[in-house]
């Protein structure tokens, strides 16, 4: 995927010299290894300073949410499935992007790395497959497909499902991946475990919304959790009221989310809440047979009614 | 000042000496990271840390803390009438701190303990503790705080520094509430040692470094009007990461719950990343966009700090915003942006 | 989530069927009734430290 960035300059650098757009967002070399920042490039100029590896994780269809110009955005297969539904739910118009599309490899789990090392990561290199990293007690060289962010490890979508025009060849989409198999496990404990599993999983919240603000589709003008009039859910700590935020939220996204990750990727306590969006993944795609975000032209099964919807839990 | 040896075997001991007279608290591993918990019986602190997930703000500022109980029973004589809890300001010692957040109380002191204004609660929660610090000898690479008017070392707002020495630390007493608590500990063994080789060791190993100098100069408005924040703000998600990690945020919220006919007044630990934060009555949020926020962070800890108290930034440089922030937002990057920043080249305009 | 799924109960019942509505709402209350109260999605006061 290094690869990628020459076409990607040239691509940006083309739209903003022609002014078919008048900025493209894509990424900047962080500040530490494995982080990549989100930018803006306004003038041709700007493009020198764009950047494409295995640290693009963060998800810029969020960065699309209410702005008026006439936009650029590199996507990868989760990026540009979050578009399509921000398109679906009216919230940007087609026409009004232009989707440099990245068919994705996978990225990069970060906290895994480190976690491999015993002191800090200086510095990460990568080459055909392989992460060269270097920390304080030396250098390893390591396979990236055993590093994937967890969500990549089990993507089935890696290719754009739209783009005007393309920054490599599509890749080949992973076969036979489970993508639920922690979700069964969790599905088959008893009532009481379940409550146990999830107490244990909210435990560390501090309730900074960085899930939430992560998240292309948590665009409302204001959230749930910061109405006061009437307030739904308290805000102090109080463990009842972080899990009521962190349900409610998955809920919020049901039959939209893409499981592109960035939730748990923007969580400084290293929560999986994951876990609650892919159950309900799971469900649309055993109760409706729909996957959100793979065609502009179907709307999500929570907003249409099929004569063939299933009812068996009417009793 | 006194240099005291404490034997690593004698520590556990030492510990079950102090939690009569003290409530302990210290650093405990919770699945992937430490952070500050209060000790339960003859529960050790963990010091095999570089530094705690979040800051030790909590020991002085918890995130949530009652203020005021009531009533709403007619029947009970004080119904509708705010009531101050009980609460517990007995002597507690903080075990483990690093001296960045010890440092960081005292910046945050001079906002909560004024000759005008002291908020009681911190007030009572600051002086009832005893800091016990952790000098630092394994730095992170985003930690800055030589360049921030603290260091691995540094001693203000300790009052008993621990130094790792292998099989013992060596203490420095530092305050009186530090030489109560080493008597308290039973620790006794003066001894010669110096720690002024480690200090300068440690702080040869701070990699990184802010360059401040100018920010005084500067005018507020110029900085305000900066071209750069636009830039800087982008990659921003509004968050509250940075400023529930940091140990001189001190913003709250003070909000009302009721549980059926009884309640409490709390206040919680705010943000001024949140468009609520700053949202008024009428409608109106003077901070409506993220470039505001995000603004509004940067010029708080780097500029209207340093010009209302003329001591220096509110940042102790332990740079756990750079490591949390989602996006990768540095102070670093944006304190040299305003610390270089030149109006007169500036030919652009900005909203 | 751990909520007991025997908490949760749907029905099409029209404005014209009294007796179905009396039935099920009759089942129902047995069915939440026989699992107890449930006691972990209930906010308490807080404690004051």
């Amino acid at each position: 995927m290094v690869g990628y960035i020459d076409k990607i300059k040239e691509i940006s650098e083309r739209l903003l010299k022609e002014g078919t757009v008048e900025m493209v967002i894509g990424f900047q070399k962080g500040t530490l290894p494995m982080m990549n920042t989100p930018c803006f490039a306004k003038t041709p100029e700007d493009v020198g300073n764009f950047v494409w590896d295995s640290h693009c994780g963060i998800n810029l269809a969020n960065y699309l949410t209410d702005r008026k110009e006439k936009i650029g955005v590199i996507a990868k297969g989760c990026d540009s499935r979050s578009i399509v539904t921000h398109i679906t739910e009216n919230k940007i118009k087609r026409e009004q992007i232009f989707v440099i599309g990245a068919p994705c490899k996978g990225m990069m789990d970060r906290h895994k790395i480190a976690s491999l090392f015993e002191t800090e990561i200086r510095s990460v290199a990568e080459n055909d497959g392989k992460l060269i990293v270097t920390a304080g007690d030396g250098e390893k060289t390591l396979e990236k497909a055993d590093l994937l962010q967890k969500n990549c490890a089990v993507c089935a979508h890696r290719n754009p499902v739209i783009h005007d025009e393309l920054a490599a060849d599509p890749v080949e989409d992973q076969k036979d991946v489970d993508r639920y198999a922690d979700v069964r496990e969790i599905e088959t404990m008893p009532p009481a475990e379940k409550w146990d599993y999830f107490d244990d999983l909210f435990s560390a919240c501090i309730r900074c919304y960085a899930c939430r603000n992560a998240c292309p589709l948590c665009y409302c003008p204001t959230c749930f959790v910061d109405e006061s009039q009437p307030q739904w859910v308290g805000k102090s700590t109080d463990p009842i009221d972080t899990k009521t935020f962190h349900f409610l939220r998955a809920y919020h996204c049901a039959g939209r989310c893409t499981d592109c990750g960035s939730c748990e990727r923007a969580c400084p306590m290293g929560i999986n809440m994951r876990m609650l969006t892919k159950k309900l993944e799971k469900d649309c795609i055993d109760a409706f047979g729909w996957e959100p975000g793979l065609d502009l032209n179907q709307r999500p099964p929570l907003d249409t009614y099929k004569m063939d919807d299933p009812e068996d839990f009417i009793k | 000042m006194k240099v005291i040896k404490i034997d690593k075997k004698d520590w556990a001991d030492s510990l079950g000496k102090l939690s009569g007279p003290y409530r302990l608290f210290g650093p405990v591993r919770d699945k992937d990271f430490h952070n500050f918990k209060e000790l339960g019986n003859d529960e050790q602190p963990d010091f095999n840390f570089q530094n705690t997930r979040v800051s030790a703000k909590s020991m002085v500022l918890p995130q949530s803390e009652t203020l005021f109980t009531y009533s709403l029973d007619e029947k009970e004589p004080d119904h509708h009438q705010m009531r101050e809890p009980e609460k517990n300001y007995s002597p507690r010692a903080v075990l483990g701190i690093r001296p960045c957040d010890a440092k960081a109380f005292l910046l945050v002191k001079r906002n909560f303990d004024t000759p005008e204004y002291k908020d009681p609660y911190w007030v009572r929660a600051y002086e009832a503790s005893t800091f016990v610090g952790l000098a630092c000898d394994d730095p992170c690479s985003t930690c800055f705080c030589t360049s921030a008017g603290c260091g691995p070392f540094h001693e203000e707002g300790l009052d008993l520094l621990l130094v790792d020495a292998g099989d013992h630390f060596l203490a420095k007493v530092l305050t009186q509430k530090g030489k109560n608590l080493v008597q308290a500990a039973g620790w006794g063994v003066e001894t010669n040692a110096d720690v002024e080789l480690m200090k300068r060791t440690a702080e040869s190993r701070i990699a990184s470094a802010i360059s401040t100098e100018q920010l005084k100069g500067k005018a507020a408005t110029d900085l305000y009007h900066a071209p750069f924040w636009e830039e800087a703000a982008f990659a921003c998600i509004n968050c509250g990461t940075c400023t529930y990690s940091c140990p001189t945020c001190w913003c709250f919220d003070i909000q009302d719950e009721n549980h059926g006919n009884a309640g409490v007044r709390m206040r919680n630990w705010d943000s001024c990343m949140y468009p609520l934060f700053t949202l008024h009555g009428s409608g109106h949020n003077p901070r409506e966009t993220k470039i505001h926020r995000v603004r509004q962070r940067f010029m708080h800890k780097l500029k209207y700090y340093l010009d209302k108290y003329d001591a220096g930034i509110q940042c102790v440089g332990c740079g756990r915003c750079i490591r949390l922030c989602p996006v990768n937002i540095d102070i670093r990057n944006i304190c040299e942006l305003m610390n270089s920043h030149d109006p007169g080249a500036c030919t652009c305009q900005v909203a | 989530m751990g909520i007991e799924p025997g908490r949760l109960h749907f029905s099409w019942i029209s404005s014209a069927e009294a007796t179905k509505f009396v039935d099920v709402v009759t089942q129902v209350t047995d069915a939440v009734r026989a699992l107890g109260p449930h006691e972990n999605f209930v906010k308490h006061m807080p404690k004051v430290a």
